[in-house]
């Protein structure tokens, strides 16, 4: 295929999956509204801004009207991830941006797909937060989810597994390793600085992934730091474990690909599997303080992107030319 | 001015029949049309609220599916959805193949003035066409004199504006360069079939739906020499007016839509890049303007085209349709002379009438103009879009003296025609039925072999009451076309 349109398909992939991690750790703060001291409120709008990688522009926890302040700020807050377009990674931003790349691959994209995708952009589009929020904090966020869902279900229903689909899982997958090892490291970080506080919880790390009710059923509601952590990293059945997305990562780079997964491999597919095998083998940051190891598997998907882009989209002419 | 009433009563109860106007339902006492009985008796049997549903489902199926054109102005891309009537409009089969045959020959004959033109230039060593407009022509392109044509098809598609008046259809433009509308045309059918399922065939309405196999098929028909040949859509991208129909169009056909940055040449061939390497291109349906095709040939600003496409196209190795320079036959002035070119390249007396035309380049047509400017409608003879023209009689003075000095200054890129009694078609126009201006846009396909008219076409409509721009950008929107058998 056209490698600008992979480069396309490639960023739908990350844009959708952006949207999902920006919704969910939203969802799980507003959630928490109703009944969660301030000072936890506030810890944890700071852990969801550090952990998205935003400067936090909320009160700090022990401000003098904390009390009074709570929901205002949680709306300010939310505001800026949901409806501000000059965030590149506000919800309506990303919207905006996979709709685009979407409408740039439009004669390659099945039209259930580009229907259900310009849908959820119009409607997030002409979405009043204000009006949303009074119906509830989560309202809004809450119809990101199923909207994402019901794309992610037509993707799964129509497109065919051809190297369109292929380089929008990728996408989608990459952008994955990226945000749930930043979420991970910085989930361990604030516990650490925040020693006691408890306004973060194993349990609430769970539910952020979606993955606390397989947990409890295959261990117990008592959340272990090192299980919960095990979890996300290393269960190959979890979608949004570290190892499920790295697998998929190789799964599909051979199929982009597979003379570069055959010796000797191409650097995307070493590289993929270097990836794996870290995430596989050496879990360190499971039982040691430190949250290097995830911060290491961030960096790692961020080479795997760059090694992405240069062997499939914007290699050199010289080489097109030995073609 | 005598007026009438529509038959029906109901959603047609306010529908005024103006005599001055052909109308495309209601026969001149007011009682619809053999063709459009049994649409009019659909209507006039809804209440108003019923077809309030009926058009928001048909804007609804638009919206959805993002079915939009571009506006262009100097701060902002607004990205809007193309207007849609939910009436559609009734040609019979007969009006239909009339149109047909003198579509056809119309292109047929272009296309052999183009081949002459750049060749021998008998048309213009006989006098037929002055020689200095064809050779004075912005579009004319000295790169093509002498250059072989695949299969000598100039144009491969083409976009004919046909309007009709009470003396029968004539043709207002040839869009001869990169005719747009057709994807909105498709559109329109599916979401009118959508709307009136029951209708639709109890009319026997004939079918559209195979426009992108005959297109790929034509374009197909001009390859080179391969068996399965690459055949690719150009676009200058999302932000051009067209993108919904360039990205439509390859989706429909299962082409590549490429962008100037996906093509490289490489041993005077053109390829397309593509993730695993190179991969030629044979035929290129390009739907950007010659200036921008190619920035070493032409304009060298351009960043939209394919630096060495021309290279590529001039060696033989890739069929690009429409041809560059094919604008020199669609220029507003050569457009009076087309009666003439079909006689004198195919022998025959045109089948569709022109719409008489003033050119101001010659003193006696500019002298006229003057003296009738507030009778007339006034055009750049570059001119799209309905945009630079001035309407006579919706004009005031000032405005008209101001024009005046344009034409004074530079005749030339001007002619005039009469405002035309374009003819009506019912629109849906808040909560009742009423008469709306209208033209048609049928395409013509030019293959190796064959020519295709596929029965139908982007019939436009002026929504606002009395206006006869039918251009969605201003004002304008579309409707379906039926052609109904007997």
């Amino acid at each position: 295929m056209l490698a600008r349109l992979a480069a396309e398909f490639y960023w739908l992939g990350r844009h959708a999956e952006r949207i999902e991690h920006t919704a969910r750790l939203l969802r799980f703060q507003l959630n928490r509204l109703p009944d969660r001291p301030v000072d936890e409120l506030t810890l944890g709008w700071q852990a969801v801004y550090r952990i998205l990688g935003q400067p936090y522009v909320g009160m700090a926890a022990d401000g003098g009207d904390a009390e009074t302040l709570v929901i205002p700020d949680a709306y300010t807050l939310a505001g800026k991830l949901v409806e501000e377009r000059a965030n590149p990674d506000s919800l309506v931003s990303c919207w905006e941006h996979a709709r685009e790349n979407g409408q740039r691959v439009r004669a390659q994209l099945p039209l259930p797909v580009w229907t259900c995708l310009n849908q959820g952009y119009l409607w997030i589009r002409d979405s009043n937060f204000n009006t949303a929020w009074t119906l509830g904090p989560s309202a809004l966020v809450n119809e990101a989810v199923d909207r994402l869902n019901l794309l992610a279900g037509v993707v799964e229903a129509v497109m065919p597994r051809d190297e369109a689909w292929r380089f929008m899982e990728l996408g989608r997958f990459i952008e994955r390793v990226q945000h749930q090892a930043e979420l991970l490291a910085g989930w361990i970080e604030f516990n650490r600085e925040e020693a006691g506080a408890g306004a973060l919880s194993w349990a609430d790390l769970l539910r952020v992934c979606g993955a606390y009710e397989v947990y409890c059923r295959r261990r117990s509601t008592n959340v272990e730091r090192a299980q919960a952590l095990g979890l996300l990293t290393q269960d190959p059945e979890v979608p949004r474990s570290l190892r499920f997305a790295a697998q998929h990562i190789t799964q599909l780079l051979a199929g982009i690909d597979p003379v570069g997964a055959r010796y000797p491999m191409a650097p995307p597919h070493r590289m993929s599997l270097s990836l794996t095998a870290s995430i596989e083998v050496e879990p360190t940051g499971l039982s040691g303080e430190g949250a290097e190891f995830f911060r290491s598997v961030g960096q790692d998907a961020r080479v795997l992107h760059d090694l992405t882009m240069g062997a499939y989209v914007t290699h050199s002419l010289s080489r097109e030319l030995a073609t | 001015m005598s007026q009438l009433r529509a038959a029906g009563g109901g959603v047609f109860s306010g529908y005024d029949l103006d005599v001055r106007f052909y109308d495309e339902m209601f026969g001149p006492r007011g009682n619809p049309r053999e063709a459009s009985r049994r649409l009019h008796a659909v209507l006039a049997e809804l209440a108003p609220e019923d077809l309030v549903k009926l058009q928001d489902g048909v804007y609804r199926h638009f919206l959805h599916e993002g079915i939009t054109f571009t506006v262009l102005d100097a701060d902002n891309v607004t990205e809007q959805i193309i207007p849609i009537d939910c009436v559609p409009r009734v040609l019979t089969a007969p009006e239909w193949e009339h149109l047909e045959r003198g579509l056809k020959q119309r292109l047929a004959a272009l296309n052999l003035f183009l081949k002459d033109v750049y060749h021998q230039g008998r048309c213009l060593k006989d006098g037929i066409v002055p020689i200095d407009l064809v050779l004075g022509c912005p579009q004319y392109r000295m790169e093509m004199r002498g250059l072989k044509v695949p299969h000598d098809v100039y144009v491969a598609v083409c976009g004919t504006d046909v309007v009709r008046t009470h003396d029968g259809f004539a043709v207002l433009e040839d869009n001869l360069r990169v005719p747009s509308g057709v994807s909105y045309m498709l559109a329109c059918r599916d979401a009118i079939k959508e709307a009136f399922p029951r209708l639709y065939r109890a009319n026997r309405v004939r079918e559209v739906s195979d426009y992108a196999e005959l297109l790929y098929a034509t374009l197909a028909s001009l390859r080179p020499s391969q068996e399965n040949p690459h055949v690719a859509i150009l676009t200058p991208g999302m932000h051009n007016a067209a993108y919904y129909e360039h990205a439509f169009l390859a989706g429909e056909m299962g082409i590549d839509l490429v962008e100037g940055q996906d093509l490289i040449l490489r041993d005077s061939a053109l390829y397309t890049r593509t993730t695993s390497g190179l991969r030629r291109v044979d035929v290129l349906y390009r739907r950007i303007d010659d200036d921008f095709l190619d920035p070493v040939q032409f304009r060298s600003d351009s960043v939209l085209g394919a630096a060495g496409l021309f290279h590529a196209f001039r060696a033989g190795n890739v069929v690009v349709a429409n041809a560059p320079g094919t604008g020199v036959a669609d220029d507003k002035s050569l457009y009076a002379y087309v009666p003439e070119i079909i006689r004198y390249f195919l022998g025959e007396e045109p089948i569709l009438a022109n719409v008489e035309t003033h050119l101001c380049r010659e003193p006696a047509g500019l002298a006229y103009t003057l003296e009738h400017l507030d009778e007339l409608v006034v055009k750049e003879v570059g001119g799209a879009g309905g945009y630079g023209m001035l309407v006579g009689p919706h004009a005031s003075a000032d405005e008209r003296a101001r024009y005046a000095e344009r034409l004074r200054a530079d005749p030339a890129n001007f002619i005039a025609q009469p405002v035309l009694d374009l003819s009506r078609a019912p629109c849906f126009i808040d909560g009742a039925i009423e008469p709306r201006h209208v033209d048609l846009r049928p395409f013509v396909l030019q293959g190796r072999d064959e020519q295709h008219v596929v029965p139908g076409g982007l019939c436009r409509v002026a929504l606002r009451r009395g206006s006869l721009v039918v251009n969605p950008s201003q004002g304008g929107g579309c409707k379906d076309l039926w052609i109904v058998e007997d």
